[in-house]
């Protein structure tokens, strides 16, 4: 039987990569394709994938948030985190989420097929720099992840979570209710409570914190060139 | 005589979509293949490309300095360079025409818009479409 893969990448050029990729290999096929957190999810309810690989940085439903929706739907499914950044916080949340892979998007055309291959042997597959600093908080703290710095984010329901994304990626209150099939009233409810629950007082102050707590991602333009890299 | 097409991005992965989108349509060569702007300019020399696929933001060199080098260099004659980018903005498109760019494509728009920004750079026209535009400029 097929090894069936679902891919959530809101860039089709991405996408059209990655299947590339693994359809060279025999008995894996692409059962799917979502350019959005919101399609990944609606996707893998219906086509029940066995391996779901998400992007963070995807609109309407970030690739984190698509992850906990995913495994709070079916607790089975293997999730593999794709990123443009392994910071901490980044790693933090991939790994809270639930994911049991997390892969560079600048390494995918090396890393991606064997984070698969961990994931149907029921392995879990990390970059080297995850596997350190999960090390390093077993080592210090004894368990899993040292937490200086907790990230705002579980004040947040998951709801207000997606409200939030929406708001901040530029949406009126009216067209994230149609988005997500909610009253304008409600949302306008969900975008007070944010608000207080985050002692908030503007868009743009949501914004900033969308962007600090990875539930956006932002691109900036570089003059020179640099080892950093922004997105794919 | 086919079109030789040299694509330029630091992920392999995007490289390996821009192949296989290009490579599906009769005419066009993917010629080689660099990771950054200073592989970009060696492999002008020694392939000859008609047309460079150039991303903006990698490594060691950016885009749009490679861009200025090609056309300071005069390397290639005709040889153009279509810019394919995640910098949906004008002021960059500006920046990348005035570097010496023929064509720009929004990354995320590429699979819909690539192959028609080939096909113009191909005869030196201008192509230029960012993602929000509802119609191109060619």
């Amino acid at each position: 039987m097929k090894l069936r893969i679902l891919l959530a990448d809101d860039h089709e050029i991405v996408r059209r990569g990655l299947c590339a990729l693994l359809q060279k290999r025999e008995g894996w096929e692409v059962c799917g394709e979502a350019s959005d957190g919101r399609e990944a999810v609606e996707m893998a309810k219906q086509l029940k994938p066995d391996v779901v690989i998400v992007d963070i940085g995807m609109p309407y439903l970030n690739g984190l948030d698509t992850t906990r929706q995913l495994l709070q739907y079916d607790p089975h499914f293997k999730v593999i985190v794709l990123t443009i950044t392994d910071s901490d916080q980044v790693i933090r949340e991939a790994l809270d989420a639930g994911a049991r892979g997390f892969v560079l998007k600048s390494d995918a055309a090396r890393d991606l097929v064997a984070a698969v291959e961990a994931l149907q042997s029921k392995r879990m597959f990390f970059t080297p720099r995850v596997n350190d600093l999960v090390l390093a908080g077993f080592l210090e703290k004894g368990h899993a992840i040292s937490r200086n710095e907790p990230p705002d984010l579980p004040t947040l329901t998951a709801r207000e979570r997606e409200v939030t994304q929406l708001l901040a990626e530029g949406k009126s209150s009216k067209e994230v209710a149609v988005l997500l099939n909610l009253s304008t009233k409600t949302v306008e409810t969900h975008r007070s409570n944010i608000m207080r629950k985050l002692s908030l007082h503007s868009i743009r102050d949501l914004v900033v914190y969308a962007i600090k707590n990875n539930i956006i991602q932002i691109q900036m333009p570089q003059r020179r060139g640099t080892p950093e890299t922004t997105v794919a | 005589m086919a079109v030789r097409i040299l694509l330029v991005d630091d992920h392999p992965i995007v490289r390996q979509g821009l192949r296989t989108l290009l490579e599906g349509r009769s005419g066009w060569e993917v010629v080689g293949e660099a990771s950054d702007g200073v592989e970009a300019l060696d492999k002008v020399e020694t392939l000859l490309p008609d047309i460079v696929v150039l991303d903006v933001t990698m490594p060691r060199m950016n885009g749009l300095e490679a861009c200025r080098l090609i056309q300071k260099r005069q390397m290639g004659a005709g040889l153009e360079v279509l810019f394919v980018t995640q910098h949906d903005s004008p002021q960059m498109m500006r920046e990348a025409l005035d570097a010496g760019a023929r064509g720009y494509v929004v990354k995320s728009n590429a699979a819909r818009d690539l192959l028609e920004a080939v096909e113009a750079v191909s005869q030196h026209r201008v192509f230029t479409a960012l993602a929000r535009s509802p119609n191109a400029s060619r």
